[in-house]
């Protein structure tokens, strides 16, 4: 690990020498190729944030580069300020703009999100067209007196900044909490993760990213014009030099920026009429064969490995009593539902459900399939809202809260088919929840340790989720819920399909938990799996509840029997 | 009023030509839930064949738009075959790699296009007079290609819902591995889905390249345009396609009309945003449960 790191370093350092190195000494020419790249470099950073490490695919990220281009053109202008000034107004005239349109676009997803994007930059190339101070659709010259080997170096170093940004990103919470996102947006929600936060914030810097390289652009060019500020051949190259250096990672557009800025300039000197369809074929191919790219390949052979967020796990302390729960157990109530409800079209899947559950129990709920089990939990963790009824949480009704806001704020749950983030480690799957409720990295770090421990996975921490057994990745849901530190832990069938020995570790856990005053609510199919925590059990059929009491009784209820055998089940 | 009756007309008959030129896009997404990003530049290239068609022997685009429709059958099975179905359409990451695929190779056609064609504005001299009823004129060309246009949709229409292959296909479109489990050969279909899907984008570009000039670049316009509609309508409804294909129609000859040609190339945009901001599920859809 430490030797990727420095290779990291050593990498970093030597083509920021050799950039400079060019810029200052080369020719003319060398610095205005060296110039393009570290532009078009910089851009294909900028679409890696919302595109790569937030998934979000962006058909129209030159809809900023034309914005910064534009900004600063209208600064040099009319206001007559130096470059870097007109860069900085660029990037926060970028960015301010971008908060509005970021939280109007990323409403939408998938295709929808890419062409709206698209069709963004499209109506602001019109916009550009009547504009008057840059002359329309013909453009205007914008005064440049630097030369092309000081326009390089600014824009190498720019380069060089992004990369750091892009690094720090990476391993920063709101990067952890953009993968998150990106892998599973639901299942980030349950942890705590504020998404439509996250996303909104990463489609900002995007924004800035590509406005100042769009800025830069016009301080080499001097020249600005709604064509090329928003360039279909500008977009096309930004997202062929991520795909081919490795979507989602730090290096990857530095990368793919240089081999693809490399073969552009070759292919616009040899073939300049079909420079763009062997690019677009280039796009395909890697679409179809390495959609991970260069670096992705490389991770797939093992030749390279993303180093651990925060990691590794320090050594586990034995417990100092920490828990923030102080209340005896069985006095409080935690959780109530009130004749809750809930119908999707003309099914009735809840019907007037009350439950109320103390600190330091736990409440079985089982019943057949279709039973309204998985809808009653959906309700509580506010993924759907009910038809009538309340949830209280310590008496404070939830209706209308946000699914993070629960999760952060004392009800986390697990989901009947496991939801793991794909692109994230156990140790960082732990670690997305365990930072949305510890504002101090060292705490979430310190909690993230100790319940990998309690439930048997530290071993496991550097693996990723698909590589373990069934049993360990629903082991691992649970311990991304405990570490929200909750004060209701919901249970979906969270024991199924899980060994005897995993079992019995989860019973421990749970047990630990419950002896802090936490209230559990499990579904489960299987009683047994249960039954030796569980203080009382809840029945439910046809979306209401046909019993409750001790689970011995329960469970020889004609009326349970009846339930889940037919009628027969009772006589014979 | 005699202005507004016809500008209605107008824009109803322009809907018709909207409809064949975004229910390809339409069909493909309904069977692969993949959005051919290279729509658009199908439609200008099948336009500017037809183009050539005509530029070399006077052929009437009546006559070139069966041909374009042809040629475009043609790169739409290469294209289904040699790049979507080698990327696996059932795999998880499907979306975003068809998604960067077909953004390529939009690029790709627009390009060989460009170097076929050049970047000029072409269009073909087609029906230059107008018809007649009282105070309101249509033009011919306008009245011909939009008919021809509701003609080849219902066709198509007709062929999914009344024969054993149309009915096929929206098998697959329902659940393909419902499909390949009831003995259909669902690649064999997925290649003739968008084969005819990339057809009827040839033969829209033949009709309207007689109705409004464009150029190479066009293509990105158009994509957005189709899928504009195919949303609104609620991707993969006809019905819906139809009525937002008429409402796309209308409003863009009435801005046209009242606003200018300005406004009328940025109103698609607008209203794609809105569409996608207010009703993702269109007019008709519905929006379906998480």
């Amino acid at each position: 690990m430490k030797n990727v790191r420095l290779g990291e370093i050593i990498l970093f350092l030597a083509l920021l020498a050799a950039g400079i190195a060019i810029a200052r000494f080369g020719s003319g020419y060398q610095a205005q190729t060296l110039f393009q790249m570290a532009m078009m470099t910089l851009l294909a950073i900028g679409w890696n944030i919302i595109s790569g490490f937030t998934g979000y695919v962006s058909f129209g990220q030159v809809a900023f580069f034309g914005l910064g281009a534009y900004v600063a053109a209208v600064s040099i202008l009319n206001f007559d300020l130096p470059w870097y000034v007109a860069a900085a107004i660029a990037a926060l005239g970028a960015g301010a703009l971008a908060l509005p349109l970021g939280m109007i676009m990323l409403r939408l997803n998938g295709i929808f999100f890419a062409l709206g994007m698209f069709g963004l930059a499209r109506i602001l190339q019109l916009v550009a067209n009547s504009l008057e101070v840059t002359g329309g659709p013909m453009g205007t010259t914008v005064p440049v007196v630097d030369s092309p080997q000081l326009t390089a170096t600014v824009a190498v170093l720019a380069v060089a900044a992004g990369v750091l940004m892009s690094f720090f990103l990476s391993r920063s919470r709101l990067g952890l909490t953009l993968m998150a996102t990106r892998d599973d947006a639901v299942a980030a929600e349950a942890a705590g993760v504020n998404t439509w936060k996250s996303k909104v914030a990463a489609f900002c810097i995007s924004g800035c990213v590509a406005a100042v390289a769009g800025s830069l652009y016009v301080w080499n060019v001097g020249y600005l014009d709604p064509n090329s500020a928003f360039a279909g051949t500008v977009e096309l190259q930004t997202v062929l030099m991520v795909l081919a250096g490795g979507i989602g990672t730090v290096w990857g557009p530095v990368v793919g920026g240089i081999l693809i800025s490399l073969l552009s300039t070759f292919l616009w000197a040899r073939f300049p009429m079909e420079q763009q369809i062997i690019l677009g074929v280039l796009i395909m191919f890697i679409a179809i064969v390495a959609p991970g790219g260069l670096l992705g390949e490389m991770v797939k052979r093992g030749w390279l490995k993303r180093p651990p967020i925060w990691g590794p796990p320090p050594a586990v302390t034995p417990l100092s009593g920490e828990g923030s729960l102080a209340s005896e157990p069985g006095q409080t109530v935690l959780l109530t539902c009130n004749k809750l409800s809930v119908r999707f079209g003309g099914v009735r899947a809840v019907e007037d459900v009350d439950v109320e559950v103390r600190s330091g129990e736990m409440l079985a709920i089982i019943g057949p399939n279709g039973a309204g089990k998985s809808s009653l939990f959906n309700l509580i963790s506010a993924f759907n809202r009910p038809t009538t009824g309340d949830v209280q949480l310590l008496g404070q009704s939830i209706i209308g809260r946000k699914r993070y806001q629960l999760a952060r704020g004392g009800i986390a749950r697990t989901f009947q088919t496991s939801r793991l983030f794909a692109s994230l480690t156990v140790w960082e799957t732990v670690l997305v929840a365990a930072s949305s409720v510890c504002p101090r990295r060292a705490d979430a770090v310190a909690r993230t340790a100790q319940i990998l421990d309690d439930v048997g996975l530290l071993q496991n921490w550097s693996d990723m989720p698909d590589v373990l057994p069934p049993g360990r990745q629903r082991l691992l849901e649970i311990a991304r819920a405990l570490a929200l530190d909750p004060r209701v832990l919901l249970l979906d069938e969270a024991m199924a399909g899980m060994t005897t020995q995993e079992i019995a570790r989860v019973h421990e856990a749970l047990r630990a938990a419950i002896d802090r005053g936490v209230a559990v609510v499990a579904i489960e199919h299987v009683l047994p799996a249960i039954a030796p925590l569980a203080a009382r059990v809840q029945v439910l059929d046809f979306g209401k509840t046909i019993a409750q009491g001790i689970p011995y009784d329960v469970l020889n209820n004609p009326i349970v029997i009846e339930a889940y055998m037919g009628a027969e089940g009772v006589s014979a | 009023m005699t202005t507004f009756v016809t500008l209605i007309i107008l824009g109803l008959l322009w809907g018709g030509v909207y409809l064949l030129a975004a229910e390809g896009l339409n069909l493909i997404y309904g069977v692969m839930k993949v959005v051919n990003l290279a729509h658009g530049d199908f439609i200008v290239f099948g336009g500017l064949l037809a183009f050539s068609l005509y530029e070399l022997d006077g052929i009437s685009p009546l006559l070139s738009f069966p041909t374009t429709a042809i040629v475009l059958l043609a790169i739409g099975a290469a294209v289904q075959f040699g790049i979507l179905e080698r990327i696996g359409l059932d795999r998880g990451d499907a979306e975003l790699r068809t998604l960067l695929a077909t953004f390529g190779l939009s690029y790709v056609i627009a390009n060989t296009s460009f170097l076929l064609w050049g970047s000029q504005f072409q269009s073909i001299p087609f029906l230059q007079g107008f018809v007649r009823a009282g105070p309101i004129a249509i033009p011919q060309a306008l009245l011909v290609c939009s008919l021809l246009a509701f003609a080849v949709a219902i066709l198509v229409h007709v062929w999914l819902n009344h024969t054993m292959l149309g009915k096929s296909v929206r098998a697959v479109a329902q659940s393909g591995l419902g499909a390949a489990s009831c003995g259909l050969d669902i690649v064999r279909i997925r290649v003739l889905t968008f084969a005819i899907g990339s057809a009827m984008a040839g033969s829209a570009g033949a009709l309207l390249i007689s109705l409004i000039p464009f150029q190479t670049a066009s293509g990105g316009e158009l994509t957005v345009q189709a899928f504009t509609l195919i949303a609104l309508g609620g991707l993969g409804n006809y019905a819906g396609a139809f009525l937002a294909a008429e409402l796309l129609g209308l409003v863009e000859v009435m801005v046209q009309y009242y606003l200018g040609t300005n406004a009328a190339s940025a109103v698609i945009y607008i209203v794609f945003i809105s569409v996608l901001i207010f009703r993702p599920y269109g007019l008709l859809g519905r929006a379906t449960r998480v």
